[in-house]
């Protein structure tokens, strides 16, 4: 990483004007792939005959991306939602036939699950959720009164849909397509180079503690990244498909080792800082040999390869150096530390080797049939945040419900739908009013523009290419929004709101007063998305729901304690990392919030990994019976610890560790032990670590690597 | 081609019943394809998955009659 800083150079002129031109090109590429796909859906929904020829049209702008994959892959779960909402429809339609007020509830109580459903997944699954609501609401609200009307307005919805997926997807994907793979696969060697370059510029010795938490989260982004990024490329590309499995191994190897590296920088931190230099330098010098063997241009694939023996032979060294520096020292705690060093570095140097492993056959030119592992990346929940979330969509259609049939008016149901829509599909954003804000006031303009257009323009055309002539002046201001990140909602209204409004059909109705009154119930439905979510805060951002994933991270110490072992390594660190980079995503950076954050994901990750290494090595092994009471003890008061920190549990657990150390000493042949039980320890007494408030005043500067 | 297709008791355009079901052929064979490196063989795999989808969509509705 300091290599790439180093060679910062002057950008010259025509790199700059390269550039913009390249940006520019690209969203105008974006645009007219847009708007191909939008009229396309158009013309063959009303060369079919569909009943609302705007719903493909709506979907097109929906599932509008710069990416392909994204395209697809939002529109493998839109497909997926719309399936699942037009089966509710007519699940609710043919339970209530007859109650307005009873269907009205149950359909507010299926949206309201949907929406919560949605918070429980990142990425286009959550979409999908909500997608599942509001479909349900589409297909039902205009039947209403005409129950069994239901069947067809689910099959039009779901043939439009398909239709406008399927033209945006074909568009998107075979006219100059922009390949997430080339992203996916850029980010993958990012991830590695950044990750070996810092190990080997780390080979001299501690890190400051600031740089190690930078390093902390940057790692945790580039895991959650290329999990995300994972996700979406397999709808692309059948050949990342294949190889998703692998990429998945690649990920958890990463973090793994990640995890390991950092509890060793953290044990030579802690040697240095209690002036116990000896042991920290013949740790580093133990350490030396894999800075030589990373010491080669660092480049993922099978540039990798040559990683490979180097590693072998550095662990070779590791092993064939350790008896000799172990000779230096005679201090028996300095030997105790160097122990514990000695088996994280071991662990570590064989997690580095199984990960560039993997970099190397992820470039393979041929998949190897069923090599990997099957691997998942868990990702941490909050089931009261979904709750919330359900409880909010629920209140807001049932209030928009019970003002509809209060007031009669004609239009709520449209109103009653966009509230719908939108209170569903931000509740799963951090600042979901400024969105729906930013949207009303699109739909807005692309209205009033609707109205221009409608009344002005369309009246005088006749066709459907001059139909397409007359709406693009209109429409090209909003999908060139639609582009840029920070105008994303004011354009993706605009551009529904016109198309939403013109609701074109094979014989276009033109009716002023019906027109207005739609709008205006449009913009109605909005506001009251947008009053809800003021009545009812989204979870998502609140320091409430950061306490309680903080609680939850630090649960995962517990989870390492006690969960059943098969396969906990992987679920431990893909669900740290989703709970880390979450609580990250919605903190300031640089806040005490986020500091503390970071300071309890370090001791958790530490405390958490040797812990489960314990645990496999107590079940490969075997413990004497005489042992095992006072191991099961150390991690149950440890798990109790973390769940509830407080000053009796510290003691508690602190005391329940030495014991565990002190009963490993009297038997023998359970020496292996002693070397996770230490680490544990030595976290615990960490004077910087977060659990330093939960110490007894004593000063223990002396005794965090004195104690025993 | 059938126009309509009767799903208990219900008439659904064959369109899209053809349309769903050639979705998931196509999927299929995608699959396979990514799995054994196929598309290695192919100029420009998206436009390729096109033309095997309007293959199979194509051979749907002729022998479905």
């Amino acid at each position: 990483m300091s290599a790439s800083t180093a060679s910062t150079r002057v950008p010259l002129t025509h790199d700059v004007l390269a550039n913009t031109l390249r940006e520019e090109a690209s969203v105008w590429l974006f645009v007219a792939k847009t708007l191909t796909a939008l009229f396309v859906a158009g013309w063959i929904a009303m060369r079919v005959d569909l009943p609302a020829p705007s719903t493909a049209m709506i979907t097109t702008l929906i599932v509008a991306n710069r990416q392909s994959g994204l395209v697809l892959a939002k529109s493998f779960y839109r497909t997926l939602g719309t399936f699942a909402g037009a089966f509710g429809a007519i699940a609710i339609m043919a339970t209530f036939p007859q109650q307005r007020d009873l269907l009205l509830v149950a359909l507010s109580l299926w949206i309201g699950l949907c929406a919560g459903g949605a918070t429980l997944y990142r990425n286009f699954k959550a979409y999908a959720f909500v997608l599942a609501g509001y479909t349900a609401a589409i297909v039902a609200i205009p039947v209403i009164d005409n129950p069994p009307g239901v069947f067809d307005s689910a099959v039009a919805r779901l043939s439009e849909v398909l239709l406008g997926v399927l033209v945006s997807g074909v568009i998107s994907d075979v006219v100059f397509p922009s390949r997430m793979r080339d992203v996916l696969r850029r980010t993958a060697r990012d991830q590695f180079a950044h990750f070996l370059g810092f190990v080997r510029d780390s080979v001299g010795g501690a890190i400051p503690r600031e740089s190690m938490e930078k390093a902390h989260l940057r790692f945790v982004r580039a895991s959650v990244t290329l999990e995300d990024l994972r996700s979406s490329v397999i709808f692309a590309d059948a050949d990342a498909r294949a190889r998703s499995n692998q990429m998945r191994l690649f990920n958890q190897r990463f973090m793994a080792a990640s995890t390991s590296f950092q509890s060793l920088h953290h044990l030579i931190n802690r040697l240095k800082r209690a002036r116990r230099d000896r042991a920290a330098d013949t740790l580093i010098q133990l350490y030396r040999p894999i800075g030589e063997a990373l010491d080669a241009p660092i480049e993922a694939g099978s540039a990798a390869r040559i990683l490979l023996p180097r590693l072998t032979a550095a662990r070779d060294a590791i092993a064939s150096s350790r008896a000799a520096l172990r000779a230096t020292l005679d201090d028996a705690h300095d030997l105790r530390d160097f122990d514990t060093g000695a088996s994280l570095l071991r662990r570590f140097v064989d997690e580095l080797h199984d990960y560039v492993d993997t970099a190397v056959a992820l470039q393979a030119p041929r998949v190897i049939a069923g090599s990997a592992e099957r691997v998942r990346f868990d990702r941490g929940n909050d089931f009261v945040g979904a709750g919330i979330a359900t409880l909010r969509t629920t209140l807001a259609m049932l209030a928009l419900g019970v003002y509809w049939i209060e007031s009669a008016w004609p239009q709520g149901g449209g109103a009653m739908l966009n509230a719908t829509i939108f209170a569903g599909l931000f509740a799963t954003i951090p600042n979901p009013t400024r969105a729906t804000w930013e949207l009303t006031w699109g739909y807005f303009i692309g209205m009033v523009l609707g109205f221009v257009c409608n009344f002005f323009v369309l009246t005088q055309l006749e066709g459907y290419g001059l139909l397409v002539a007359g709406v693009f002046p209109f429409i090209v201001v909003g999908v060139m929004l639609m582009a840029s990140p920070r105008w994303a909602g004011l354009g993706l209204g605009w551009a529904l709101g016109l198309v939403y409004i013109l609701a074109f059909k094979n014989t276009q109705t033109y009716d002023p007063a019906h027109f207005i009154n739609d709008a205006v119930a449009q913009i109605v439905g909005l506001l009251a998305a947008a009053v809800s979510f003021i009545v009812i805060p989204p979870a998502i951002g609140s320091a409430w729901l950061r306490r309680r994933q903080l609680a939850r991270l630090r649960a995962q110490v517990a989870l390492a304690a006690e969960a059943p072992l098969p396969g906990l390594r992987h679920r431990f660190e893909s669900v740290n990392h989703d709970l880390v980079s979450q609580i990250a995503a919605q903190t300031e950076p640089g806040s005490s919030d986020s500091r503390a954050l970071f300071a309890w994901a370090l001791a958790v990750h530490e405390t958490g990994r040797a812990l489960i290494e314990l645990r496999h090595d107590m079940v490969r092994r075997g413990v004497p019976s005489t042992l095992k009471p006072y191991l099961d003890a150390a991690l149950r008061s440890l798990a109790r610890f973390y769940e509830k920190p407080d000053a009796p549990g510290y003691l508690l657990a602190r005391d329940a560790v030495a014991t565990a150390i002190a009963s490993v000493g009297e038997h023998d042949d359970s020496a292996h032990l002693i070397e996770h039980l230490h680490l544990v320890r030595m976290a615990l007494l960490d004077g910087e670590s977060i659990l330093a408030a939960y110490m007894p005043d004593t000063p223990l500067s002396k005794e965090i690597v004195h104690a025993t | 081609m059938p126009r309509e297709i009767v799903l208990g008791d219900a008439l659904v355009p064959g369109l899209l019943i053809l349309f769903v079901l050639a979705i998931a052929v196509i999927w299929l064979l995608d699959a396979i394809a990514g799995r054994f490196s196929l598309y290695r063989f192919v100029w420009h795999p998206p436009l390729f998955r096109l033309a095997v989808f309007v293959c199979v969509f194509g051979a749907f509705a002729l022998l479905l009659n």
